[in-house]
């Protein structure tokens, strides 16, 4: 009973232990902070980047013997014939140059995509796309606040615009096509709903070899805007109706990429794995990708820089996990005669150095659980924490411009958190024996005479 | 186990082994003691074959010159430091074999020590400190049960040595013979069959010194307790039943 009566007496009597306690709570309320939000970021991130695809995406090969243009008909019945498959839809992809009509060239000022002006061009049918992605999702005004001069009429027909709301007059009865802008480009260049935008881009069979390059120049108007969340994918991402963009290319091409919904809790790798099997089969040369192989280096960027934070705040924890180390030397340095004392009375050498284990056990574990709660109460409230500092410092700690974000994620991961925290004890713990031994192995006479 | 262990009855009588008749069974015998310490390239003799039978309720004074080996002495009795020859038994129990945790355990049942500079723990109060080898000999669950019990048995002990109202108070707040009075409290509460006190007035004026003799003599005399003192007070010595001097290594009678 000593052990724990005496362990309790000695942190308390110390502020020293106060202290030691304190530093493992700071750095297990970080580590958990920043796991949470990192592990939020990456779901959110996943969330987005799985909402600017499909499950599976099926790329076309070049063969002559189609003249390059892959037969979308076989494509689409041989997918759509898969049991775990639940829709597909096809998409033609273009780089292109965006101009705004009737004004100089402009370049979004966007710190990252400064000077830049080029755009993929993507080319969808609205209602094929509604059952194989999220995209019409994007459009719903409510996910793009406070700007209803740039969202669609009808996020069922992303195309539609009245003539009416063209804003320059002359190009009213023009029966310009329509695309949809990224909602970032639009904010960037100052454009409306019904704003006129020129695309350059390369025609059909133009390559870059020659002399002398053509180009093709169409004026389109823009129906409204998207936003995915996705900064990159936004500002660089025009969508235009399949149709209108093979008029405007001239392309001979039906689909570049074919865009694959599977069933609820298919099995991805699987699915794409018997479609490679089955296009082998019919002898249609193709290349097919689960959405994670797609952003497979983006997402695995985004879960190593969780993985280095964690890392990198683990060894802080465990640094501070060495401050329970010198208090407890010291502690022990100081408490010879008490340990002479304690032989005296009848304490065995185990009781002596567990009551030193237990003072280690008592920082690291107490530390551990006020920075278990103290950091998942940070991590619940950090968008409160976030707007006090930036309201109260004038410091912006997060920029919802670059993350696209409207509050910073958070996931809290309870078996985690307390993981950590018992790993915390564990490691003071071990690190405490070295003092706990050096107690129990003191000889008592050469204690008791300790000055 | 308070019978004396065979052989130890028998043997012959050491140097200085008294020669006041046993009071009672034998609680402690020493046989041959011997320790030496190693000082550099020399080799320091302190103990050289200490034979003594303590027996129960006798009280024991041990002079000798600074240096002569008394608290050595006292050190291998209450199983603090082993002997390099020679054998000792505590209430039968042959002691050199016993491991470390045994020597504890022993330690705690059968010795209590009072100290010169009372070595109380600072962070405890005074009963706590009292308590403090009960608590060492009950595991937790057994503390719960006998919680109660020890603690009335240290506030009766405090009582009786004049501390009932200084039970809350820490050493700091202590003087030095109030101090002594607790490390006394606390040596006598696990109800040992020896006590064995090293210097015990050594640190307080004249008047506490004897009051404290006068209590530590009462309070052994009362409860059954084999007393040992190693001391330089001639008048505390004389106090005991008999008085062994330790001169170059051995005890010889005062």
């Amino acid at each position: 009973m000593f052990r724990l009566f005496l362990a309790t007496r000695y942190m308390l009597a110390r502020p020293v232990s106060y202290l030691a306690m304190s530093a493992i709570a700071v750095a297990v309320m970080a580590l958990i902070t920043v796991i949470s939000v990192m592990n939020g970021f990456l779901a959110e991130t996943r969330t987005i980047v799985r909402g600017t695809t499909s499950d599976i995406v099926v790329l076309p090969g070049q063969d002559p013997a189609w003249n390059y243009a892959a037969p979308r008909e076989a494509f689409e019945k041989l997918v759509a014939g898969h049991p775990q498959v639940s829709g597909v839809c096809a998409r033609l992809v273009r780089p292109a140059v965006v101009k705004v009509h009737g004004r100089a060239n402009m370049t979004v000022g966007d710190s990252m995509f400064s000077n830049r002006n080029q755009v993929l061009v993507l080319g969808i049918d609205p209602d094929a796309e509604a059952p194989v992605t999220d995209l019409l999702h994007y459009m719903d005004v409510l996910a793009i606040p406070a700007n209803k001069d740039i969202t669609v009429t009808d996020p069922r027909r992303p195309f539609f615009l009245d003539k009416a709301q063209v804003a320059d007059g002359a190009l009213r009865n023009a029966g310009l096509p329509r695309v949809l802008v990224g909602e970032p480009r639009m904010r960037e260049l100052g454009l409306a709903r019904g704003d006129a935008l020129e695309m350059v881009t390369l025609p059909e069979g133009e390559g870059l070899g020659g002399d002398q390059l053509r180009t093709t120049t169409q004026t389109f108007v823009i129906s409204g805007t998207f936003s995915t969340g996705k900064h990159d994918f936004d500002l660089a991402t025009v969508f235009i109706e399949r149709d209108r963009f093979r008029e405007w290319t001239g392309t001979k091409q039906e689909f570049s990429e074919l865009y694959v919904r599977c069933r609820d809790g298919a099995d991805l790798p699987r699915v794409r794995d018997e479609l490679i099997a089955a296009f082998h089969a019919a002898r249609l040369p193709a290349g097919v990708e689960t959405w994670m192989d797609r952003h497979s280096i983006y997402l695995g960027a985004v879960e190593n820089e969780r993985n280095i934070l964690g890392f990198v705040l683990s060894l802080f924890v465990l640094l501070t996990c060495t401050i329970t180390f010198s208090m407890l030397t010291m502690m022990v340095q100081e408490k010879v005669r008490d340990i002479g004392i304690l032989s005296a009375m009848g304490a065995s050498a185990g009781g002596i150095g567990a009551v030193f284990a237990l003072c280690g056990l008592y920082v690291a574990g107490l530390g551990g659980v006020l920075g278990l709660g103290l950091g998942e109460l940070l991590s619940s409230k950090i968008n409160a924490v976030k707007d006090w500092i930036e309201s109260t410092f004038g410091i912006q700690i997060f920029n919802r411009d670059v993350y696209a974000f409207t509050e910073i994620p958070t996931s809290i991961n309870h078996p985690l958190n307390v993981a950590i925290v018992v790993g915390t004890a564990f490691f003071s713990i071990f690190i405490c024996l070295l003092p706990a031994l050096r107690a129990a192995r003191m000889d008592p006479v050469e204690a008791l005479r300790h000055e | 186990m308070s019978d004396a262990p065979e052989g130890v009855a028998a043997a012959p009588r050491a140097a200085g082994a008294g020669a006041q008749p046993a009071r009672g069974a034998v609680v402690l015998a020493a046989r041959d003691l011997a320790r030496r310490y190693r000082m550099g390239q020399e080799t320091i003799d302190v103990l050289r074959g200490v034979s003594l039978d303590l027996h129960a309720g006798e009280s024991v004074a041990i002079m000798g010159r600074s240096g002569a080996g008394k608290s050595t002495l006292l050190h291998l009795l209450g199983l603090l430091d082993r002997p390099d020859a020679g054998s000792l038994r505590i209430d039968g129990v042959e002691s050199a074999g016993l491991s470390r945790a045994a020597r504890a355990r022993l330690r705690n049942a059968s010795v209590g020590f009072v100290f010169q500079f009372y070595h109380l723990l600072p962070e405890l109060s005074a009963l706590e400190n009292a308590m403090l080898p009960r608590m060492i000999a009950l595991g937790p669950l057994a503390w719960l049960g006998a919680r109660t019990e020890a603690r009335r048995q240290a506030l009766a002990l405090l009582d009786e040595l004049g501390l009932a109202s200084r039970a809350s108070h820490r050493p700091g707040k202590l003087s030095g013979g109030e101090r002594q009075r607790v490390a006394i409290a606390r040596a006598l509460v696990g109800q040992p069959r020896l006590l064995l006190c090293d210097e015990p007035t050594g640190n307080l004026d004249e008047r506490t010194s004897a009051a404290i003799a006068e209590q530590l003599f009462a309070l052994s005399a009362r409860h059954g307790h084999t007393l040992v003192l190693v001391t330089h007070d001639a008048e505390l010595a004389a106090r005991a039943d008999r008085t062994l001097l330790l001169h170059e290594g051995r005890l010889d009678l005062a």
